[in-house]
């Protein structure tokens, strides 16, 4: 059977370190497993995945699912019926598929999803913008894919499990390691109410080129991607060209001309990305209803100080300049429209209007 | 024969007087020997009041000579004891007399030519020997102008040992005594103003409420962004020291020997480099003040704080808290003032440059974490204000002058003395929502409603309303959020 043999090999390549997916798709999992050694070699594979092979020919793969089942952990292998079927649309689609948490249904074709992803060490507004990015795809319905790193993709799946909503986070390692530490507490939510998917078995430790790969199966899982923010060669990046590379729709959100931390965002929008402004711009590539409007504000110093920062974020100094008022009263204005939910402090001094 | 004189040392900030005996035992072996808990300098002391009686043209006893420091249960230090015991000495041996010997203290070091040499805190052995009811304080000519700012006792300088015994028999006048001017009338020379600051609304802003309300206040900003030029100008806009305050100041420089002869009038500011230890931040060896006692009704900067030794800045927290410090040594305990405002300041990640629009910042998420968390937890709790100090702006408004500022933080600190500004209901209910949904904690809480309470008198008011709250808030998030 096609299936468990697909297994076997992903379990080679797991104990071999050899990723032996385009033999595979070349020449097909049972091929593999029966060629003699000197066949294999033929093939191109390093003696290490031969040997590896060799070893998982008799491995019970119905035995190695249930143990994983045991553990709430479900695989499924690009042959069978159930392997999502956007993923196939890779070019490289993995072998096997490992899950672990109740989220199945979110893997449905038929569920409109984003991407967001984005600097593992974005400023406060980033990371306040990509939780009420998620939010709102959350709130309405949506799916929101990311990979549970630091920054962006872990506010926004905060985001979406702070609406309620689905969202599923692809690993670099096994579903089982919980990686970045950090993230511990997202990861535990995630699994109870969403789903963690890896291409790579449980127990696989993260290293650091498994992370570009796990990329493009972000990039695969969702209808729309999303880079909140990024520097030049942020790896959200690849995640975006895996997206074009699928013909999906790449958006992101601008910063201000030659800072650092937007230089990758404000290229992709230079090269023709969607511009993302706030949830109901997301919301409307996506074809979802768009939650409700903030309320405006009431008090006229209020917003004026938000007309100021709607033109980028400001440091206390500027804004005291601009509108003619002390910075205390600046300051006591932000903090109370900071409690309100309507500015954030970027975490370097600025603030931005949320 | 028996004789006495008195002397005292310093022990912290505090002088303790010592009696000195001196017992020239007739037929005995000659000798000299100091008894009384005594350190290696008062040792050592032997040498000198030898020397020094004989370079002075008097006869060193032929007998047995034991002197003794009391209480001689209380372990001594310093050279300050060898003309108190060269006097007991020579009282002892008749060539001086007792009555008068007895009358005066005496604090200064010999040299081997009878020379009088100074000593550090002559200004609180000035203020004690007055207390004790003594008729003078004889001191070496450069200690005399310190010991004079006590007003508490004459001042006796002389110039050697010779002269000092002449002073008392009456044989002679004591040199004049350099004039000092009533320190109600000594005016501070003009430190650095703040005009000279472009730009900065926010740090000049803190830095009028630290100043008002004394509230320690931590600046984080890249390199060159002004964070030291902002300190320097914090003690010249609080107001000036009242003629007690300037006694307390000058007392702690007299004890740590940078009282150049005239009066504080400045509140002090004391720079610790981040290499400092413990002991020289709170004190502690030997007793001795640590800077965070120089600092004492003035400022102590402490730059690049998550440099600083973690012990070191752990040990800090209790002064801050307490407002002295409180040393316990198996020779003793001592207690120190240590009302200083402290001021740190910061970069925002180990390169300087996160968060600056101009330069990128290379350091790894890591590598930040571990720096700014030098700094988290109980150590930045003692901090109530807390600001962001932005790349300083070169084309930026000049500011205020200092005295103008000045001039509102004198009446904030009045309002103040009377009584802190309550917080209104609108107040409370805001202080109510920030404690829920902002997870301050108990300290946050109260260190917020004091801060408003600053921030309402500067504006002099009398109740701190929900602005003023709100903007003590932001202060207090500074970092956390």
């Amino acid at each position: 059977m096609s299936a468990a043999d697909e297994l076997r090999v992903v379990l080679a390549g797991a104990a071999s370190g050899v990723d032996p997916g385009r033999l595979a798709r070349r020449h097909g999992a049972p091929a593999l497993l029966r060629a003699t050694p000197s066949a294999l070699e033929r093939m191109g594979a390093l003696p290490v995945l031969v040997d590896a092979l060799r070893l998982a020919r008799d491995a019970d793969a119905a035995a190695y699912r249930r143990d994983l089942a045991a553990r709430g952990i479900s695989c499924v292998t690009v042959s069978e019926d159930a392997y999502p079927a956007r993923l196939r649309e890779l070019h490289d689609p993995p072998l096997a598929l490992f899950t672990l948490g109740p989220g199945v249904s979110a893997l449905a074709p038929s569920m409109r999803s984003a991407a967001i992803v984005g600097s593992r060490r974005a400023a406060e507004g980033g990371l306040r913008l990509a939780e009420r990015l998620a939010r709102a795809v959350a709130g309405s319905g949506g799916l929101v894919v990311s990979g549970l790193a630091l920054g962006i993709d872990a506010a926004a799946h905060e985001g979406a499990l702070a609406a309620g909503g689905p969202t599923i986070a692809v690993l670099g390692c096994g579903v089982d390691v919980p990686y970045p530490r950090r993230n511990r507490p997202v990861y535990r939510r995630i699994a109870e109410s969403g789903l963690v998917v890896s291409e790579y078995p449980p127990g696989t430790p993260p290293a650091p080129w498994r992370f570009p790969a796990r990329n493009r199966l972000i990039a695969a899982l969702a209808d729309v991607t999303v880079v909140v923010e990024a520097r030049a060669r942020s790896g959200a990046l690849i995640t975006a060209d895996h997206a074009l590379d699928l013909g999906r729709d790449v958006l992101a959100v601008p910063g201000s001309p030659g800072v650092a931390a937007a230089a990758g965002t404000n290229g992709l929008l230079k090269s023709g990305a969607g511009l993302i402004e706030g949830p109901e711009d997301l919301c409307g590539w996506l074809g979802l209803d768009a939650p409700a409007a903030p309320e405006p504000p009431d008090e006229e110093r209020d917003s004026r100080l938000l007309a100021a920062l709607s033109e980028g974020p400001a440091h206390p100094d500027a804004l005291s300049q601009a509108l003619g008022v002390g910075a205390g009263p600046v300051v006591a204005a932000l903090t109370r429209l900071q409690m309100a939910g309507r500015v954030w402090p970027d975490g370097q001094g600025r603030w931005r209007a949320g | 024969m028996l004789a006495h004189a008195v002397s005292y040392w310093i022990r912290g900030v505090d002088a303790r007087r010592i009696d000195v005996e001196a017992h020239v035992v007739p037929k005995t072996l000659p000798g000299f020997a100091v008894v009384g808990l005594a350190d290696r300098a008062v040792q050592e002391a032997r040498q000198r009041v030898l020397s020094g009686m004989v370079a002075a043209s008097f006869e060193f006893p032929d007998d047995r000579v034991i002197v003794n420091l009391a209480p001689a249960r209380e372990p001594k230090q310093g050279s300050g004891f060898d003309l108190a015991i060269a006097l007991a000495v020579l009282a002892a041996s008749g060539q001086a007399q007792s009555a008068s010997v007895a009358r005066v203290a005496a604090a200064a070091e010999l040299g081997l030519d009878g020379r009088l040499r100074p000593v550090a805190g002559t200004l609180a052995m000035a203020e004690a020997a007055g207390r004790a009811g003594l008729q003078g304080l004889l001191v070496a000519p450069e200690n005399a102008a310190e010991a004079v700012l006590a007003g508490a006792v004459p001042v006796i300088p002389a110039f050697d040992l010779y002269e000092a015994v002449q002073i008392l028999a009456g044989r002679a006048d004591p040199p004049p005594l350099p004039e000092q001017p009533p320190m109600s009338e000594t005016e501070p020379g003009p430190g650095p103003d703040l005009s000279e600051v472009r730009g900065q609304a926010a740090a000049r802003r803190v830095l009028e409420i630290a100043a008002a309300g004394w509230h320690n206040l931590l600046m984080v900003g890249p390199p060159g962004s002004g964070k030291t030029m902002l300190a320097r100008r914090l003690p010249g806009i609080v107001p000036p020291l009242t003629p007690a305050e300037r006694l307390e100041i000058s007392r702690i420089q007299s004890v740590a020997g940078t009282l150049n002869g005239s009066c504080a009038t400045t509140r002090p500011f004391r720079a610790p480099h981040h290499s400092a230890s413990a002991a020289a931040l709170v004190g502690g060896a030997s007793l001795r003040p640590g800077e965070v006692t120089l600092a004492h009704r003035g400022v102590l900067f402490l730059d690049e704080l998550p440099e600083f030794n973690r012990a070191a800045l752990e040990a800090l927290r209790l002064p801050l808290q307490d407002g002295e410090v409180l040393i316990s040594r198996a020779t003793g305990t001592v207690r120190l003032p240590a009302q200083s405002l402290v001021v740190a300041a910061m970069n925002p990640c180990p390169c300087g440059h996160l968060g600056d629009p101009r330069r990128d910042c290379r350091c790894p998420d890591q590598r930040v974490v571990a720096y700014r968390s030098r700094v988290s937890g109980p150590v930045a709790d003692r901090f109530d204000l807390r600001v962001e100090v932005p790349r300083a702006d070169a084309h930026g408004a000049a500011g205020e002058p200092s005295a103008a500022v000045a001039t509102r933080v004198a009446a904030a600190r009045e309002l103040l003395d009377a009584a802190r500004p309550a917080l209104d209901p609108a107040a409370d209910r805001l202080l109510a929502d920030a404690v829920d949904r902002l997870a301050l904690s108990a300290r946050g809480r109260d260190r917020v409603q004091r801060v408003a309470g600053t921030i309402a008198a500067l504006a002099a008011r009398e109740q701190a309303g929900a602005d003023d709250v709100a903007e003590a808030l932001a202060y207090r998030l500074e970092l956390s959020r």
